[in-house]
């Protein structure tokens, strides 16, 4: 199910496997396969380590802060769309926040998380091809057949990966 | 009234569409895409007939390259050189049943075997068959490309399995002058283009000549080994084989360090995937999904095999392709 999940959300389903996918997002395994690839997520783009309990540690310490009064914006009224919107994202983040919180990466989901990113780190670097392959498919293509020069473009190319000799 | 309005709504509507189907039409004209066979088969014939000189001009995924073309059909043999003006120098040299590519800043050149086959020419009626019930083929625009009077022609998939085609071939030889893959998305794939291109001139035989003499002084020799598929039933079977492909060649091959490959090729009549299955024991290799130009690669590893296919078809048919590989 991790596969179909992490295919959703790479865009690569449609129809039946989409939404045996969100069915299967229903359930607490699937949610944490979720957020389990999310974190995968941010470690591959580099957006910050994640830190185990943070949302956890976070949510306790602004438990702990002090409501700060602030005084009334003079625009307020000038900007109801604004106020609007913004209330909007407050209820998004509450909502974020809880979902985040009862998602906390445990240690080991880090680990595994970091493995993982790796593994796809490695495999999003596209792998070497032997320009044998190329050579001995393009004999059996028949759109080659016509442009002659086509595949020998490719192989000309420098800057393709069949650039290497 | 209420009814007289809707009459008048319902002739407005079947105007603009006439109107819309008669702009479509003035634009492109769909033909059967059986009808391309005879053009298909005479721009292969052209390709590999005439003799032509000419600047290409290779784009794919940004990339802009340039390189020159002489193509020289001596009494029946073909020779052609391709020397690429951008970057650095490779030169490939096809004559006498071979290619060989000049790589001389890693100063190795590179030897194969070239069988050709007669595509085209040779569409079964099943092929023929599939190009219509997966592509819509039209008939384009007239137009002036390197000089020369063309007509367009493109294939568009009907369904997302495949990527579209547009072909302009020069309509006093049939020789193809510019051709482009396009994604669902009409944006380019890969497209080739003459910017110049003499055709029917004389061409002397040095033109045709390798810079660099056939085996040049401490220069590695890559020799790929015998080039042909020997067919037989390799074991290998794909359960779930997208539409309108079926199965062309089905055999083992040597490639360059010997070793022995099941080579299986699948096709719609207009492109090709070939699927590449080796064992490589339990050593693990790089694998995931690669592009160059138009064609996609994807390589996984099946237990102790190593699975590769490619093909110019779009990254999620060539990925159908590699999950479905199966032991019969």
């Amino acid at each position: 199910m991790g596969e179909q999940i992490s295919r959703l959300m790479d865009g690569e389903l449609d129809g039946a496997e989409a939404d045996a996918a969100f069915r299967e997002l229903k359930k607490s395994e699937g949610v944490a396969e979720w957020a389990c690839f999310h974190v995968i997520g941010d470690v591959l783009r580099a957006s910050g380590e994640p830190s185990p309990g943070f949302s956890l540690r976070f949510a306790a310490r602004l438990a702990e802060e002090p409501t700060v009064l602030a005084p009334r914006p003079r625009e307020s009224r000038r900007l109801p769309f604004v106020w609007a919107a913004a209330a909007t994202v407050a209820a998004v983040m509450v909502v974020g926040w809880v979902a985040v919180s009862t998602l906390d990466p445990q240690p080991a989901v880090v680990a595994k998380a970091r493995e993982a990113a790796a593994v796809r780190a490695a495999q999003s670097k596209s792998p070497p091809v032997s320009p044998d392959y190329l050579l001995a498919h393009q004999e059996f293509s028949p759109t080659m057949q016509i442009q002659g020069v086509g595949p020998y473009l490719r192989s000309a190319s420098a800057g393709g990966t069949d650039g290497r000799p | 009234m209420v009814r007289g309005d809707g009459l008048g709504h319902g002739l407005g509507v079947a105007l603009a569409r006439a109107a819309v189907l008669g702009l479509t039409a003035l634009a492109a004209v769909p033909v059967l895409a059986e009808d391309a066979g005879p053009w298909l088969a005479r721009a292969a014939a052209a390709a590999r007939q005439l003799n032509y000189v000419g600047t290409i001009v290779y784009q794919h995924g940004g990339h802009v390259e340039t390189s020159r073309l002489v193509h020289l059909n001596d009494a029946g043999e073909e020779f052609e050189k391709l020397v690429n003006l951008d970057g650095p120098a490779r030169e490939v040299i096809r004559s006498r049943g071979e290619v060989r590519c000049y790589y001389p800043d890693a100063r190795v050149v590179r030897i194969e075997p070239r069988t050709f086959r007669n595509a085209f020419p040779s569409l079964s009626p099943q092929q023929q068959k599939a190009l219509s019930e997966f592509y819509e083929l039209r008939k384009a625009e007239a137009g002036r490309i390197a000089g020369l009077d063309t007509q367009a022609w493109v294939f568009e998939p009907k369904d997302g399995t495949r990527y579209g085609h547009k072909f302009w071939v020069d309509v006093a030889t049939g020789l193809l002058v510019k051709a482009r893959i396009f994604d669902d998305r009409d944006e380019v794939v890969e497209q080739f283009a003459f910017t110049d291109v003499a055709i029917g001139a004389r061409i002397d035989r040095e033109l045709v000549k390798p810079t660099w003499p056939p085996a040049p002084p401490g220069w590695q020799i890559r020799q790929a080994g015998p080039g042909d598929v020997e067919m037989s039933d390799t074991g290998w079977v794909l359960t779930r084989v997208p539409p309108g492909f079926v199965k062309i060649v089905e055999g083992f091959r040597r490639l360059r360090d010997a070793r022995e490959v099941a080579h299986l090729v699948y096709s719609d009549g207009l492109v090709a995937v070939s699927v590449f299955v080796e064992p490589v024991g339990g050593a693990r290799h790089p694998i995931g999904l690669s592009t160059q130009g138009g064609i996609n690669i994807y390589i996984r590893q099946m237990d102790e095999n190593l699975v590769t296919v490619l093909g110019e078809v779009p990254a999620v048919t060539i990925r159908q392709f590699a999950n479905s590989v199966a032991r019969r």
